[in-house]
């Protein structure tokens, strides 16, 4: 392959690029948002400075994800910690859990989305919305939520102002020698936010303790509530808010 | 966490990252690797300028059971192992690789380039059969087989160490926040501190099944040259830049 190809690929192999180039156009983009109270000071630990935390309150939500453009089909399980920017409200992705190499890859080497993988499961089981995560074969967080109880809604702007919300990731890429490439704080925002329904209700959350996947690492102390939506949007490139190395 | 812990961090995500600082040990590393001959045109295509792609038109198809791996843990791989030359000297272009493991996949593609993927590859002996299996997004990709322990390799663990501190090289592919090519680079990098405990050939045979985003069957079997099989210890260091397409092209 000729060098000029070689700089135009979307990403590694050369034969077969994990991922296309973006902006990428998810359908049917379906939540499971449960927010939950923990302790401030693990907040603070856990938020890389400059952003500053907002609140003790926090989320794990699962999303099934069975139609994103050049990713196909899968699951996440996301832990977000509300934050702000030079006083901007933001979200801070602070983990995340795929079961599929293209957003996993793509997610983490284009704008730092912190993906590992993990086999997240949400789905309708009976009466019950549930999400599941398993990380190296165990079940590490299990999320319960009422199955619309709240039917007949039609107002979805606070749903709507909530996606709109800047995302924030930390992007760390190391140079070949170890030592960092890139650190930087990294802004998403949503385009074309289509909410076709969203309810709220009762929810339940279980977090294990485990090592390589420590969403439990932010405990609960009280459930707030669950989110359930459906959606569609385009996720974006993103823009460097914060370079570490500069 | 502050700016200095943040540059301290080895990866993402700063809550629990994904890989350690290298380098990398690993024991008891068993290696089958299928040798065959294919098209020397699709060769060409598939090995990027400034790599010379070797003129027999070798692929080494490989797989490699990994069950102590500091770092990374237990897990299989498999893929594509083009040899080539850089400026004259001896290489081993990664072209392809598949595993089942996330940190080994972030730490690999992140540090050095290797263009890896998730996947199920095994590698194990079935009765009197070394086999090889790569299944890729539900479906069977590739097969390999060769007889177990067949006949000792001439030149035994000695030889075997040495052709294995040949330098190897990825391309390495980072995209920036807009989707620009931030890192764009031919890699290399030496294995170090290796022992060989064994090392055996045998007639082999491979079967590669066309799939597009696993495309191992892209370089299509003219002819079946070998197998080889060995087991080692060895030590994967950080690597150096051999040419920059951002800078050099």
């Amino acid at each position: 392959m000729k060098k000029s190809d070689v700089k135009a690929l979307a990403s590694m192999p050369l034969q077969s690029p994990t991922f296309p180039r973006g902006p990428y156009k998810f359908f049917k983009r379906q939540y499971l948002v449960i927010r939950y109270t923990t302790d401030p000071a693990l907040i603070r630990a856990a938020l890389p400075e400059p952003l500053e935390p907002v609140g003790d309150t926090v989320a794990v939500q699962w999303l099934d994800l069975p139609d994103g453009e050049g990713l196909g089909a899968y699951s996440a399980t996301a832990q977000v910690i509300p934050c702000s920017f030079k006083g901007e409200p933001c979200n801070f992705i602070s983990q995340m859990y795929v079961d599929n190499t293209p957003p996993l890859a793509g997610g983490r080497e284009i704008w730092g989305y912190p993906m590992k993988f993990g086999k997240a499961v949400l789905k309708v089981n009976a009466d019950t919305l549930t999400g599941t995560l398993h990380y190296a074969t165990q079940c590490v967080a299990t999320g319960t939520m009422v199955y619309k109880h709240d039917a007949f809604r039609k107002d979805y702007a606070a749903e709507k102002e909530r996606l709109a919300r800047t995302q924030i990731t930390l992007k760390l890429i190391p140079d070949i020698d170890g030592t960092p490439a890139i650190a930087q704080l990294v802004a998403i925002n949503f385009e074309d936010v289509v909410v076709h329904g969203a309810w709220t209700g009762r929810a339940r959350l279980e977090m294990v303790p485990s090592v390589n996947c420590p969403l439990a690492d932010l405990p609960v102390r009280d459930i707030v509530g669950g989110l359930h939506m459906v959606t569609d949007m385009t996720l974006p490139y993103g823009k460097v808010v914060h370079d570490y190395l500069a | 966490m502050n700016a200095e812990e943040i540059l301290n961090l080895p990866s993402m995500p700063a809550a629990s990252p994904s890989y350690p600082r290298g380098p990398y040990r690993f024991i008891d590393r068993e290696f089958m690797i299928v040798s065959y001959e294919t098209d020397r045109d699709l060769l060409r295509e598939a090995v990027p300028e400034p790599l010379e792609p070797n003129p027999e038109g070798q692929v080494m198809y490989e797989w490699i059971r990994m069950p102590d791996s500091s770092g990374f843990g237990d897990y299989t791989e498999s893929g594509i192992v083009i040899p080539c030359t850089f400026q004259g000297e001896p290489v081993n272009y990664t072209a392809q690789m598949f595993l089942d493991d996330e940190p080994p996949i972030s730490a690999g593609r992140e540090i050095w380039g290797f263009p890896k993927k998730y996947a199920e590859p095994k590698l194990e002996v079935c009765s009197d059969t070394l086999t090889g299996t790569l299944h890729y997004a539900g479906q069977l990709v590739a097969m390999g087989t060769m007889g177990y322990k067949w006949q000792r390799a001439p030149g035994g663990v000695e030889a075997q160490a040495k052709g294995m501190a040949k330098t190897s090289c990825n391309l390495k592919i980072i995209p920036d926040v807009n989707g620009d090519a931030k890192i764009c680079q031919l890699v290399a990098y030496n294995l170090t501190e290796i022992e060989v405990k064994g090392v055996w050939l045998s007639p082999a045979r491979l079967q590669l099944i066309p799939h597009v985003n696993a495309p191992v069957a892209d370089l299509p079997i003219k002819r079946v040259l070998g197998g080889k099989h060995f087991i080692s210890n060895l030590t994967l260091p950080h690597g150096r830049v051999l040419f920059d397409y951002l800078k050099d092209a």
